[in-house]
């Protein structure tokens, strides 16, 4: 009898495309190995309420804690054998000293780097990981948009906003694509736009591994399709020489590269280079039958098993030229 | 979400109230009725006609942080002392972490003081807002921010 190596299997169809991503065979048994394991316990310090110095001391006395970024002292790596819940439900986490976030997840604002006076807009924004990691950046100075579709997530949000004390933030609720015609028809622009795209979630497999089991092509399509529009709807809303980040929880290239090199070839942006704590893998420039603007590779892969993350990818742009509306 | 910007008038009423029960001074935010009482405080860049102007073409569900509720005496959010933390200076109750177990479960403080509002702290974290009944402070952590378990 066959015996199951995994509790979940990665469907053939999802293992062949991660092949092709991943063509060395050390490289997808690293990969296939550490995404049946559980996710690290990263917590990030919420400057707005406490120190990282501060937090440290509170959290030293009951478990262990490392800082594995010197000079993002905020980012925290428990190492502690924890009880399910046990992070959420302490008192530090209930006074909002620090937020539950993956480290992967920490990326999309550490690229749009937020400043103090900044006007941003978040357009998915719910749970909050994100924008609270932004209020903290800005020192709760500038504004952020907020924006979420459905009321349960906004729900989540502003609890999330509450608990860590976030005071200069305007939550809307709209779909994305309506949200930013009307701000754009009202001439509205912005320094910064966050587009942390809803996508098919096939970087989340440690931390949701039922996505092995919901794992789907025409998902995949159907999300590309959505994503080119959102990125293309946003540019709108951004001042000239503002900066774009878009992000994804995915490794398909239809949701990544094929939205960056859509933007390149249709928008007046310039692609960043990005310099970030994590290891990064150049985005691809050709997939299947298609090839994508040799620029897409300074886009960035997270890949689980260089950083012990979940997988992420991410792209930041400048704008250039003024967009009609 | 309801947008009513609070007058000058009445903000001065609402630090001298909060004064006389806390020792602030100043409210460094501006201030915006939500409805139910409830007052929000934000600290983002755009004036009050910038903010009126997105109200009137986008959907707002919250803006800022819910900061007080208008009854008498003013009843600070759980999170609000922390935004003014530098500025309380009287009506503290300090707790040991024993009691800021059993405070963040929800259960009442065993602590008699003569009826009023109270900030409860531990060490320098203040961890809500209660309510002496002159036997008890009757505890005003919000569900949702209670310890489970």
């Amino acid at each position: 009898m066959e015996t199951r190596k995994w509790k979940y299997e990665m469907k053939p169809a999802f293992e062949s495309r991660l092949r092709k991503l991943m063509p060395s065979q050390s490289d997808f048994d690293a990969f296939e190995s550490i995404v049946h394991t559980g996710p690290e316990s990263f917590i990030r310090c919420n400057t707005l309420k406490i120190s990282p110095s501060d937090l440290l001391k509170k959290l030293e006395k009951k478990w262990t804690v490392k800082q594995p970024f010197p000079k993002h002292p905020e980012i925290m790596l428990i190492t502690t054998d924890l009880g399910p819940g046990e992070l959420g439900n302490a008192v530090e986490h209930i006074l909002g000293y620090y937020y539950v976030q993956e480290i992967s997840s920490m990326m999309s604002p550490l690229a749009l780097d937020p400043q103090p006076g900044d006007l941003i807009l978040d357009l998915f924004a719910s749970p909050g990981s994100k924008t609270t990691q932004i209020a903290a950046k800005m020192e709760n100075q500038g504004t952020i948009i907020a924006n979420d579709l459905k009321i349960g997530r906004i729900k989540i949000l502003s609890s999330n906003l509450e608990r860590t004390g976030v005071t200069n933030t305007i939550v809307t609720r709209h779909d994305a694509i309506s949200l930013c015609s009307r701000l754009a028809s009202h001439n509205i622009k912005f320094d910064k736009v966050l587009v942390d795209a809803p996508c098919s979630g096939e970087g989340t497999l440690r931390s949701s591994p039922k996505t092995f089991l919901m794992w789907n092509p025409k998902v995949i399509k159907k999300f590309s399709r959505q994503q080119k529009k959102f990125i293309a709807f946003a540019f709108k809303c951004l001042k000239v020489g503002g900066t774009l980040v878009y992000s994804t929880c995915t490794h398909s290239p239809e949701e990544n590269e094929s939205v960056i090199s859509f933007a390149l070839k249709n928008f007046p942006v310039k692609i960043e280079s990005l310099s970030l704590p994590l290891k990064c893998r150049p985005g691809i420039t050709k997939w299947e039958k298609e090839s994508y603007s040799s620029q897409t590779s300074k886009s960035c892969r997270i890949y689980p098993h260089d950083n012990n993350s979940e997988g992420f990818f991410l792209a930041k742009f400048t704008l250039l030229e003024e967009i009609e509306k | 979400m309801k947008i009513q910007f609070i007058k000058s008038a009445e903000k001065k009423k609402l630090v001298s109230q909060l004064n006389e029960q806390f020792g602030i001074t100043n409210i460094p935010y501006l201030l915006l009725e939500s409805g139910k009482e409830k007052v929000r405080a934000f600290s983002g860049s755009l004036s009050k006609d910038e903010i009126m102007n997105l109200r009137s073409f986008l959907n707002i569900e919250t803006m800022g942080l819910y900061f007080i509720k208008k009854e008498t005496p003013i009843r600070l959010s759980f999170d609000a002392p922390h935004l003014l933390k530098d500025q309380i200076t009287k009506n503290i109750i300090p707790i040991s972490e024993e009691q800021l177990n059993d405070w963040l479960h929800g259960s009442d403080l065993q602590v008699v003081k003569p009826s009023g509002s109270y900030i409860i702290s531990l060490n320098n974290d203040f961890v809500g807002l209660g309510k002496s009944n002159s036997s008890v402070i009757l505890n005003h952590v919000p569900k949702d921010r209670r310890l489970k378990n």
